[in-house]
């Protein structure tokens, strides 16, 4: 038989056993309180640019080469670069000014992509507000510049792929170059070895002053 | 707190008392004046509600506690709230005055109409028997007192009142009930 | 035993004190009286502020642990200091007045709404002996002064000269008048079981204790377990509470009659609903809970106004745990729900308390009453949760 009024009485059961249960199992609140405890993001997860260098001196290990590849591929051109020149007004290999306006940045990731040099890497960190609108959002050079160790400590699983890239291509041109250094030295030993066997089957030149 | 009970019954009631009647019923004269003349419905729709309120405090202020309750109940609680609906419900397009016909007589003929009720009701009231009883004591237990009257010499008023109003709400129930199709 | 005698009547002891100091500084007997009265409706008042700012924060947190999240735990400790955050934030707030409302009517409802909140507290019994103002007929004036709330309410929808407002006022006028009918008859029911319509008499009459060791409160009796049950729901409405939170529902009217009040004003209609929540819920503790009578008699020795305050928080409980359960109930069936379930179900207590009554208030009365209010609860409960045969629409407007 239905008794009216029953399935009021069951609704206030489950919420008293929800309310109860709250203070005993730790698992049903799932708030996390902010901002003590920070939320544990994906390892994918981007916020915005930065430049990875490798050792421990920014300017010396910096991987980017000022080839603005990316500040050309940027959609919302956001990144603003100008290349190194030495004292007698030759190209550098590194940029003097590197600006990324992360008010403008969108974390598309394509100059990410389209680095041939593994210099610029997306980074994780998402409290960024200023009280300034405009200068503060403006990252310089020194703001952009982290470590090699930072990359691998957030994106642990791309750093150590990056660097088994790098590590490949460098042990590539090693062997190209010793290889190309071991195909040198066998042409020189063998321009050596017929020389000397030249040398050893001709007959004997008049001595002239003029040598070789 | 029984002793602190007896020094406010001890203070003088007789030389305020006139004072605590005086002041509501003033207050309800000037709010049925306001109810008459004032423009805006609404407004004298609560002005009227403020001459039921101070009417109840009369009552509380003269001794009968009961009555003056039962008025704030009935009267505030749900007169009021009907006027109220019924202004709100049958909006008239023009809230703030129409004029009545009775408007061209002018603040004199009020004045007139006004002081022959006040003449016809003195006498009246004067010479029923109710001002020539003196007024009786009050009664330990009034409540209990007004229920024993209305449930033995006054109960055939009492059920006659009852059928009067259940008429009157099924008829507006029938009133209100939408004709419905076959 | 001599400290909770002490701590018994000690507000009375406290205030005696202080009288008896100023009557030595010579000061007139009116002037004791008067100062008297101020103090105790001071402390009155301050104690259910008090608790308002306590049940506001405690609402929400209790809420909220239903719904499996913390409340407010930021300010102070556990949060128990949000009320003042929530004061200082209403106090700050732009008080807007649309240009076109009425501005005298406008100004006044909060104020009207905020006196008879405040002025039914006179006549709960809060302990022994400890009732502010002794009337003999003290529930006809708890429910005298409470119509005061409906004009209020009117005066704020009208006043703000919006339409959803006054539509808002309408409907919650039409609920609280529904539900006035329920909630008098069961407080009718106790006075006429307990012989007085004086609160302290009433409690009074619930002192005893059956078998030694079952207190004698109306709720305990199936007549008053059914007329508390009703009391309540219609507090509930009364007070404009979900389930029945039609009128201030947020995705309903914006906010109905409160829709165009900002700022201290809104603060003192939330501040008016809560402490008309307490209020009723003093009385029903008063009429169906025994008031300050202590469940057991060796309990008496704890204070009787702990008693009071404990049982009011217990009800006050049970209503914010309704509020996290239920949901808002439609305004037709609301109506239906007072006018056509609530409405027989109190006579039916009526009827069965004066069965009880005059059956001599043994076994047999007990059984009789029972049956009394048992039956139609029934008939009404399944007649109303019967599901309802599909038939073919009928067409209103388009046939």
């Amino acid at each position: 038989m239905n008794i009216p009024g029953s399935g009021i009485v069951k609704g206030m059961v489950v919420t008293a056993r929800n309310m109860l249960g709250s203070y005993v199992d730790k698992e049903r609140l799932t708030t996390e309180q902010y901002p003590e405890e920070r939320p544990k993001l994906p390892e994918n997860s981007r916020s915005f640019p930065f430049l990875v260098y490798d050792g421990s001196d920014p300017e010396a290990g910096m991987r980017c080469v000022s080839c603005k590849i990316c500040e050309k591929e940027c959609p919302p051109q956001c990144i603003y670069i100008v290349q190194d020149r030495d004292a007698a007004g030759k190209a550098l290999k590194r940029p003097k000014v590197f600006d990324i306006d992360i008010a403008v940045c969108m974390s598309c990731q394509i100059c990410v992509e389209v680095c041939p040099f593994e210099s610029i890497r997306m980074d994780t960190a998402y409290e960024l507000s200023s009280y300034d609108r405009f200068g503060s959002l403006v990252l310089d050079k020194s703001a952009l510049l982290k470590s090699n160790e930072y990359y691998h400590s957030i994106h642990p699983t791309e750093a150590a792929e990056t660097d088994g890239r790098i590590e490949a291509d460098r042990l590539k041109k090693e062997a190209a170059a010793a290889a190309k250094a071991a195909a040198a030295k066998k042409a020189a030993e063998e321009k050596a070895a017929k020389a000397a066997a030249e040398a050893a089957t001709a007959p004997e030149p008049p001595k002239t002053e003029v040598q070789a | 707190m029984n002793d602190l009970l007896q020094k406010f019954n001890a203070l003088p009631w007789d030389a305020i008392g006139q004072w605590l009647v005086l002041l509501p019923a003033g207050v309800m004269l000037l709010a049925a004046a306001g109810a008459v003349a004032l423009r805006n419905l609404i407004h004298a729709a609560l002005c009227l509600t403020l001459s039921f309120i101070a009417l109840g405090i009369v009552f509380i202020a003269l001794g009968a506690e009961f009555v003056g309750f039962v008025q704030l109940l009935v009267y505030v609680g749900a007169v009021a709230m009907l006027i109220v609906f019924a202004i709100l419900l049958t909006r008239p397009s023009d809230l703030a005055g129409a004029m009545s016909p009775f408007a061209g007589f002018g603040p004199v003929g009020g004045i007139l109409t006004g002081a022959a009720l006040l003449i016809a009701l003195l006498a009246f009231i004067f010479s029923s028997p109710a001002a020539k009883t003196p007024m009786p004591s009050m009664p330990v237990a009034p409540v209990a007192q007004i229920g024993n009257l209305l449930m033995l010499d006054f109960v055939v008023p009492l059920q006659a009142v009852g059928v009067l109003l259940t008429a009157a709400l099924i008829g507006a129930a029938v009133l209100a009930m939408e004709d419905k199709k076959p | 035993m001599k400290f909770f005698d002490l701590l018994e009547t000690a507000p009375s002891d406290l205030l005696k004190w202080f009288v008896n100091l100023l009557a030595g500084y010579g000061v007139p007997a009116w002037l004791l009286a008067v100062i008297s009265a101020v103090i105790i409706i001071g402390t009155v008042i301050g104690v259910f502020l008090g608790l308002f700012a306590l049940c506001s924060v405690m609402e929400r947190k209790i809420l909220a642990r239903v719904q499996n999240r913390y409340g407010p735990n930021r300010v102070g400790p556990f949060g128990l200091f949000q009320p003042v955050a929530d004061g200082i934030k209403m106090i700050t707030k732009e008080d807007l007045v649309p240009r076109s409302a009425d501005k005298i009517v406008h100004f006044l409802a909060p104020v009207v709404m905020m006196i008879p909140a405040l002025m039914v507290l006179a006549i709960l019994p809060y302990g022994r002996g400890m009732v502010p103002a002794e009337l003999d007929a003290g529930i006809l004036y708890f429910f005298a002064v409470g119509a005061g709330t409906e004009v209020a309410v009117f005066m704020a929808g009208w006043g703000s000269n919006n339409k959803y407002s006054v539509m808002g006022a309408m409907r919650a006028i039409a609920q609280m008048v529904s539900y006035e009918l329920p909630l008098i008859i069961s407080a009718v029911v106790v006075a006429m079981i307990a012989g007085s319509l004086s609160p302290a008499a009433i409690v009074e009459a619930q002192g005893t204790f059956a078998f030694g060791f079952i207190p004698g409160w109306y709720v305990l009796t199936p007549w008053g377990f059914v007329a508390c049950i009703l009391f309540y729901i219609a507090a509930l409405a009364e007070s404009n509470r979900s389930p029945f939170d039609l009128p201030e529902g947020e995705s309903e009217l914006v906010a109905g009659h409160l829709t165009e009040y900002s700022g201290f004003k809104y603060a003192t209609f939330f501040m008016a609903e809560y402490v008309g929540m307490f209020a009723i819920c003093g009385l029903l503790v008063t009429l169906f809970l025994g008031g300050w009578q202590a469940p057991l008699p060796f309990l008496t020795i704890v204070p009787s106004w702990c008693w009071f305050f404990g049982k009011v928080a217990f009800v006050a409980f049970t209503m914010i745990w309704v509020r996290a359960t239920l949901p808002r109930l439609r305004i037709d069936h609301l109506m239906t729900f007072a006018w056509k379930f609530m409405l027989p179900m109190s006579f039916a207590a009526f009827l069965a308390a004066a069965a009880w009554h005059y059956a001599g208030r043994g076994p047999l009365a007990w059984a009789l009453s029972a049956v009394i209010v048992g039956v139609p609860y029934f008939i009404l409960g399944n007649h109303f949760t019967a599901k309802f045969a599909v038939s073919n629409r009928r067409y209103q407007f388009s046939e």
